[in-house]
């Protein structure tokens, strides 16, 4: 992975270089650079595989990481490209026109994390979710137990005692 | 294409005269694999209701309950647990985390009811057909998912500690206490158990997330002798571990030592003084005897803003903990920084003052607004065999005292231990190190009237007294010590076959025909100790209730005078946590007592 | 072939690009396939627009299985997440739990002993056999063979019956977890095993006869849903999918895991890039699965731990770390990508199953100009589970 990075660091400002596994690593590229670096990397390098893209909400930085993962099947290896984003407004070009499967990944991500992809395919349509007027879901300050508590109703009779507290009630109910 | 992918569809039909493949009668013939997850088996009567299977269920389908027939006791919180199979996804990781392996999953997986709420019980409790079955799933051998084996702590070899009086007991470094900590399921059973009730669980928490300063502030919420306890405590709290049932009891104690020992002294008295009142002091409180009960209950008085007094009789505060407790398993600094501590609140110990020859009880009382009587067990008592009333027949406390003063005493190359509890423990390995020291070699017999397996001796007291050449011998009962020209020359013992009777009283049961002599030049008693009550003069040991040779006291401590309470060893034992925990309910009890009374003007 | 060559410029486009079709002209109609429909995988529907029988747009509707599991896992920890995976794929459910065990265990740091790879990868084999199995019958199905199902599920119960007293359930085996495995083989397992396997080779050998050298299936089959093998990176084509356009992808040899470098097989490619062809590679990559069930019961050892000591699962904290495992499932590349923060939950998952792309963007395409009878088998021949796409 190293000689990969050596390259592609004269062409592209790369961060630090990751490597989790000998055919695995990340790197984090700027946001602007994306799109001629994955181009590089299916055209010149033969990642010509796009296994996912997704996004990481990192809340408490205040950004999104999006993660594109790129395959190169003849040399056995992987690289993450990742892209740090504001999160409000989340915003981030489309690669459709690279991989046009990439369309439903972004569909998803506009729905789940609301970034939104300008120009992606049905990009505005919902995937999943109909009718979802909160929070985009897959936010981490989208609280999955207050939403589940104020739409689901608890089976009624449910209630447990922690064994400490219920030991002092029996044993040493005086003291506080 | 050819003719043949026309024909050969046609061979399907070959199987109009095949039998069905289908099962005829699902309903009866068809029993779950032998490792089928299927209904759970709880075994009540080894539950303990720590609420694991609770803590680890993804899909919070357990609920821990309250179960009439089953009553709450140490190491037991009486819960079991109540399956929602609304919720249950049958995964196991209830039966994979059980602590006792109670719990398990039968093969049983048919079940058909009108009433949804039937699907929501408590197994092994509310009873079903399955609960006796066989097969089903069990935890597999070996599959843990906690921690089972206590970290090894680092202890000096018995060659490099035989003839020192260096603390054995190295304590965890981070690491190992991290790994030890991480052990822990958090389930709580051990609080109760703990005659302080310290907050296990949260305190074992901070040492996983590296939180000492946190750790220390929980500590002294509810004790402020971590250092002592730390160390010597005896750790009943262990006894009700969730993990010692199947694997060895989380190592509180020594948890409880690391978090004191990483945080700075300076820091642990800015954090013992968090929330001190700090207003004039109202009330005046007289304190005799410096050891954890007393010395606990200042902590608390002063810390609320009282004025408080300790008298100690002997030149340094700690009582038994620095007169009973030799320096190999206690270091005196180590105490000194919990009195330290305590002092630090506004305490003030007045040692080498003796109450009822340096000043009267009556004075104390007219000076102050309570006292509190927390004298301890100082006087050994005696076999009162033949021969134990010769000079060289000691007690086991007055000789550790005396080793505590750093008397610098002859031990001769033989002595006799007479008893089979940690005090006899103490003095023999002292002795024995003594002798090492002196004679270069070790010459200690310990005898104790109980079988091996009953003697109060702590387990590790008697394997490492072992270790440093005590020999013990369980089983024997002091017949009398011998004399020859006026020095001490030896103890006779005979075989005790049982020490107490049917209706459970001691009455040591002999077999005479078994007896031996030990060589010993000199023979330590440590059967017991007694209070030293003469400090109370006459007319108020008149006045005071008693119970048999105890002061009556009730269950806040105090006696039937309304201004003295009374705590520790001298009125309930028998250790310092017990003791400690006296101290609190004592504070407590006085500040009640003076809430709306004015105090004595002085 | 029912149809011109050459469709591509039918139905006429907008000067945009967009397609130039009038719902009120009369030619066009709007169908749904789905989600309850005997020619649909699982519960997923199709919007067509059909003029006469021929399809000349889809598109794919998904949300009918959401359960948000992604997000479930960021509020457990990291052993109560594993109970929870193996539901993202009902018919192949052991692939959520290896992937996400190796994220785990390589984030975590812990060494997974020898035994428990090799029955980590027999498990994977026998849920293979089983997915193909619902594959074959549902393919047969689509056409109308209802016979070939009732085979299939036969013997894939008798599949269930091994996974049953191997793992302690038919479905949901929830038998590999982070460290391991759960337990080894039960007493007499390779005898039962092997009578299964050979039960299934006959049944495989009926299916042969039956389904495939069948003049009506070819006829419907051959040639229908052509997936260029020059598209195959573009739409994330993957798996038999990929294999049966000639491209020999399969992550077990490109980037072997478990035991696979110690098996010996070839992947089972196909030329012809259809229906026909992607059924058929399916069903001899079955073949080559039982042949691996042997390989491993062969040489298994039998003997040693199955699981790595763990520590107290129930605060398990897992440093700062990314990684993504995959592996080939019976439809293409699994793969899990996990991201850790320190904390005792995972602070994000991301589960890459082959159907995300294979039903949305690609059957998008194929389906254009289909035959509307042709939707069904179309549509089964790319093997999609949908609760992968939703998670």
């Amino acid at each position: 992975m190293r000689d990969l990075y050596d390259r592609l660091t004269m062409a592209f400002p790369l961060g630090e270089l990751t490597e989790q596994r000998p055919d695995l690593a990340f790197v984090t590229v700027p946001r602007e650079q994306l799109r001629s670096l994955l181009l590089h990397l299916r055209d010149q390098e033969g990642f010509t595989h796009l296994v996912l893209l997704t996004a990481v909400d990192w809340l408490e930085e205040g950004h999104f990481q999006l993660t594109y993962l790129m395959n190169n099947r003849r040399a056995c290896r992987d690289l993450g490209v990742r892209v740090m984003l504001a999160r409000d407004p989340a915003s981030m070009e489309s690669i459709h026109d690279l991989w046009p499967t990439a369309a439903t990944y972004q569909r998803e991500l506009r729905e789940m994390f609301g970034i939104d992809f300008p120009g992606s395919p049905r990009v505005d349509e919902d995937f999943i979710l109909e009718g979802w007027i909160r929070t985009p879901p897959y936010r981490r300050d989208f609280d999955t137990l207050k939403f589940s508590d104020e739409v689901f109703a608890p089976r009624p009779g449910r209630a447990s005692s922690d064994p400490a507290e219920f030991m002092k009630q029996q044993l040493y109910p005086d003291k506080t | 294409m050819s003719l043949s992918d026309v024909l050969s569809p046609f061979s399907a039909w070959k199987n109009l005269f095949r039998d069905p493949v289908t099962i005829p009668d699902p309903l009866n013939d068809r029993p779950g694999a032998p490792r089928y997850r299927g209904f759970h088996q709880n075994d009540v009567d080894k539950c303990i209701g720590c609420g694991t299977c609770e803590a680890i269920c993804q899909n919070a389908a357990i609920d821990m309950v309250a179960v009439a027939e089953i009553a709450t006791k140490q190491g037991d919180s009486g819960l079991r647990p109540r399956i929602d199979y609304g919720r249950c996804c049958w995964c196991a990781l209830c039966v994979d985390v059980c602590m006792t392996s109670s719990l398990s999953m039968s093969n049983e997986y048919k079940w058909v009811d009108h009433d949804p709420d039937a699907f929501c019980f408590i197994p092994g409790v509310d009873l079903k057909h399955w609960d006796s079955a066989e097969l089903g799933y069990r935890r597999p051998e070996g599959h843990r998912l906690t921690g089972t084996e206590r970290v090894p702590m680092g202890e000096l070899e018995p060659e490099a500690r035989a003839d020192s009086f260096v603390e054995i007991v190295a304590g965890y470094d981070i690491e190992q206490a991290k790994l030890e900590a991480d052990r822990c399921v958090s389930c709580g059973l051990c609080v109760a158990t703990c005659p302080t009730h310290m907050a296990v669980p949260e305190y074992i928490a901070t040492i996983r997330d590296g939180d000492y300063e946190q750790g220390v502030r929980l500590l002294y919420q509810t004790n402020p002798f971590s250092n002592v306890c730390g160390r010597v405590c005896t750790h009943r709290c262990e006894t009700s571990c969730a993990a010692r049932h199947e694997g060895d009891a989380i190592a509180i104690r020594w948890l409880k030592r690391h978090i004191i020992d990483q945080v700075p002294h300076d820091r642990i008295k800015q954090i013992a003084a968090e929330g001190r009142v700090s207003e004039p002091s109202r009330h005046q409180v007289a304190i005799i005897g410096a050891g954890p009960a007393g010395l606990t209950a200042a902590f608390d008085l002063a810390k609320a803003g009282h004025g408080v007094t300790v008298f100690e009789a002997l030149p340094a505060p700690g009582g038994m903990m620095r007169y009973g407790i030799p320096e190999y398993r206690l270091p005196y600094d180590k105490l000194d920084e919990d009195v330290d501590v305590i002092r630090s609140m506004g305490v003030e110990i007045r040692c080498n003052t003796q109450v009822g020859k340096d000043v009267s009880i009556d004075q104390l009382r007219e000076q102050h607004d309570t006292v509190l009587l927390a004298i301890g067990l100082h006087q050994g008592r005696s076999t009162r065999i033949p021969g134990s009333e010769h000079q060289d027949v000691v007690s086991a406390v007055e000789l550790l005292r005396r080793i505590t003063f750093g008397e610098r005493f002859d031990v001769p190359t033989t002595v006799a231990v007479i008893g089979g509890g940690n005090v006899a423990m103490d003095i023999a390995r002292s002795l024995a190190r003594m002798q090492r020291q002196q004679h270069g070699q070790v010459g200690v017999t310990l005898v104790a009237l109980e079988a091996e397996d009953l003697m109060l001796a702590d387990r590790e007291e008697i394997d490492e007294a072992r270790e440093e050449g005590v020999v013990i011998l369980p089983s024997r009962g002091p017949r009398r010590c011998l004399i020859e020209r006026d020095a001490v020359a030896g103890l006779e013992t005979v075989h005790c076959v049982s020490v107490f009777d049917d209706q459970g009283r001691f009455a040591p049961n002999y077999d005479d025909s078994d007896i031996q002599i030990h060589d010993a030049g000199l023979i330590v008693e440590a059967i017991g100790q007694a209070a030293d009550h003469a400090l109370l003069g006459e007319s108020l040991t008149e006045a005071l209730e008693w119970e048999r040779n105890r002061i009556r006291i009730d269950a806040d401590g105090r006696t039937s005078e309304s201004w003295l309470w009374a705590a520790g060893d001298a009125v309930q034992g028998p250790d310092v946590i017990t003791a400690v925990a006296a101290g609190h309910r004592i504070a407590a009890s006085m500040m009640e007592a003076f809430a709306g009374t004015s105090a004595q003007t002085h | 072939m029912l149809y011109q060559p050459d469709r591509s410029q039918y139905p006429s486009r907008k000067p945009d690009g967009s397609l130039d079709i009038d719902l009120s002209s009369g030619k066009y109609l709007k169908l749904w396939q789905g989600p309850q429909h005997p020619g649909i995988t699982g519960n997923m529907s199709v919007e067509l627009t059909v003029c006469g029988d021929e399809v000349v747009e889809g598109k794919t509707h998904v949300g009918y299985l959401h359960r948000g599991f992604e997000k479930l896992m960021e509020r457990r920890t990291f052993i109560q997440c594993f109970p929870i995976v193996c539901r993202i794929c009902v018919p192949e459910p052991d692939f959520n739990e290896y992937c996400y065990a190796a994220a785990v265990e390589e984030l975590a740091g812990l060494e997974v002993p020898e035994r428990a790879h090799w029955i980590r990868t027999l498990i994977l084999e026998m849920g293979r056999i089983n997915s193909y199995l619902m594959y074959l019958g549902g393919q047969a199905g689509a056409l109308g063979q209802g016979v070939i199902g009732q085979w299939t599920t036969y013997v894939r119960d008798l599949m269930l019956d091994r996974f049953e007293e191997l793992s302690g359930a038919r479905i949901y085996h929830m038998f590999i977890m982070p460290g391991g495995v759960r337990d080894g083989l039960p007493d007499g397992f390779d005898q039962r095993m092997e009578e299964t396997l050979r039960e299934i080779e006959s049944t495989l050998a009926d299916v042969k006869d039956v389904m495939f050298n069948n003049a009506v299936f070819k006829k419907r089959t051959v040639g229908l849903g052509y997936i260029d093998p020059a598209i195959v990176d573009q739409y994330g084509v993957t798996g038999p999918t990929a294999r049966a356009a000639g491209i020999a992808k399969d992550v077990r040899r490109d980037q072997p895991y478990l035991v696979y470098p110690e098996l010996d097989f070839e992947p089972v490619v196909g030329q012809d890039s259809d229906v026909f062809t992607r059924a058929d590679v399916r069903r001899r990559d079955l073949l080559m699965s039982v042949d691996l069930i042997r390989q491993i019961l062969a040489r298994m050892p039998r003997s040693g731990a199955v699981m790595a000591p763990l520590p107290n699962v129930l605060h398990w904290k897992i440093p700062f770390g990314e990684t993504y495992i995959r592996g080939e499932c019976s439809r293409g590349e699994y793969g899990y990508y996990l991201v850790t923060d320190g904390s005792g939950y995972p602070r994000r998952v991301n589960v890459r199953g082959p159907s995300y792309t294979h039903a949305m963007a690609l059957l998008e395409r194929l389906i254009v100009n289909c035959n509307i009878s042709d939707v069904a088998a179309l549509m089964v021949s790319l093997h999609t589970y949908p609760p992968e796409i939703e998670r």
